[in-house]
């Protein structure tokens, strides 16, 4: 899974992607989470940041990381070649 | 470096809900970095925004609507020319290109540059002969009926699926779910615009744009795509933003390499959510939007009146993409005598 080159992600949570022309707001901790995708991080090494941070399950971490992951996909911010890459 | 002073004149000052090019056009070439610009404003009415709008032009005149003749209109251009003399003449409407394009040469003679799309070119991307275009320039294009009467629109449905897309020669698009609809939009747009009225397929997307300009000799000098982010209830762009796609500058380079494009011009193109591109129109001069372009890092304008003149120009490859642009309404204060001369003189 990787960011697409046209996304621009600014520290306050504004993507825009120059490639369709879309604009999105992350949340803050949508913000952690896509720079830590942008900085091509392992599946595990996001987990174990979300879940030494904040106060939550695997599960639950995973359950919402997932949802993130397809919203992301479905907006065109990221591409992944292989379903089942979420590195 | 001074710069170079020439008279361009300009038409399209109806800066309204459904916006001319003039005032952009004029805007871009006054922060040209060659030339010092004197501007020649033509106007076929007398409301035209433009006409009111402060320090816009230098002088203005009206001229006869192409509909009363091309001669009558090219008789008035020389008449103005003979005591504002006009470098460069940019036309900015469709309906009226047809009648500079014919008299490009009779233009020229008297020292009038135009940079205009041949007539081939017009033609051949009308928009009742879209498919055919389609298919000898390979684009993808919605299947379309062109309807001489009201009689064809049963064919619709043996063709295309509701709903569909009903379209005037020149200007005008309505979206009809059923024939009735059909029936409706025809009569609006037949009334204005003449025959043939197009039935194009709805293509579901997104609406996309580019602006270009070709050198005539198959190469792009700039190309800039854009979507527009707020459409008015006439379908125009009153916000867009910049876009980086590579595939809609293949699309318009590759065009404008094919068909070697002389001038400015927009394509209007559909992007399906799989990533597909449909070509549905093709307006043959500059848009309204272009002052974009400008803001983006591509002064078309200038560098259409550079080919006009016949200097050299080097093709834009850079724009910065995501920048945007967003009109407004402004209500000029105007006093009558300012209308009553341009209403009585014909100029002002």
């Amino acid at each position: 899974m990787k960011i697409t080159d046209e996304i621009r992600i600014s520290d306050n949570g504004f993507v825009f992607n120059s490639k369709t022309g879309d604009s999105f707001n992350i949340n803050p901790t949508g913000l952690e989470l896509t720079k830590l995708i942008a900085l091509d991080s392992d599946f595990d090494d996001i987990k174990e940041i979300f879940l030494e941070k904040y106060d939550l399950d695997d599960l639950t971490f995973e359950n919402d990381f997932y949802e993130f992951c397809a919203l992301l996909k479905h907006n065109q911010i990221t591409v992944q070649e292989d379903p089942l890459d979420f590195k | 470096m001074s710069k170079l002073k020439i008279t361009i004149a300009v038409t399209g000052l109806n800066n309204t809900d459904n916006p001319g090019p003039g005032v952009p056009v004029i805007r871009s070439l006054k922060e040209s970095s060659v030339f010092d610009v004197r501007i020649i404003g033509l106007v076929y009415e007398t409301l035209e925004p433009g006409i009111y709008m402060e320090g816009l032009c230098d002088k203005i005149f009206l001229i006869p609507y192409p509909s009363a003749g091309s001669d009558e209109l090219i008789d008035r251009i020389e008449e103005i020319h003979n005591r504002e003399p006009i470098n460069v003449l940019i036309p900015n409407f469709d309906a009226e290109l047809f009648s500079f394009m014919k008299n490009e040469e009779r233009l020229l003679k008297i020292g009038i540059h135009t940079f205009l799309p041949t007539m081939q070119q017009f033609q051949e991307r009308d928009k009742d002969k879209l498919a055919e275009y389609g298919l000898k320039y390979g684009i993808k294009v919605p299947t379309s009926i062109n309807l001489g009467s009201q009689s064809q629109i049963h064919e619709i449905k043996e063709k295309m699926d509701y709903p569909v897309m009903v379209k005037g020669q020149f200007y005008d698009a309505y979206m009809a779910n059923n024939a009735e609809q059909v029936k409706q939009a025809f009569n609006k747009i037949s009334a204005k615009w003449g025959l043939p009225v197009i039935i194009q397929e709805f293509v579901k997307g997104t609406e996309v744009n580019v602006i270009a300009l070709g050198d005539g000799l198959g190469n792009t000098i700039s190309a800039v795509p854009m979507r527009k982010q707020y459409i008015t209830d006439k379908g125009k762009a009153w916000g867009g933003i910049t876009l980086s796609d590579h595939h809609m500058l293949e699309i318009t380079r590759r065009l404008i390499r094919q068909t070697h494009w002389k001038g400015g011009m927009e394509l209007e193109l559909i992007k399906t959510p799989r990533g597909e591109f449909y070509l549905i129109e093709i307006n043959p001069r500059i848009p309204a939007w272009v002052y974009l372009a400008v803001g983006a890092g591509q002064n078309i304008p200038e560098a259409l009146v550079k080919l006009a003149l016949g200097h050299e120009v080097t093709p834009m490859e850079s724009y910065s993409s995501g920048k945007m642009f967003v009109r407004y309404s402004y209500d000029i204060i105007v006093d009558l005598e300012k209308f009553e001369t341009i209403a009585m003189n014909g100029e002002i």
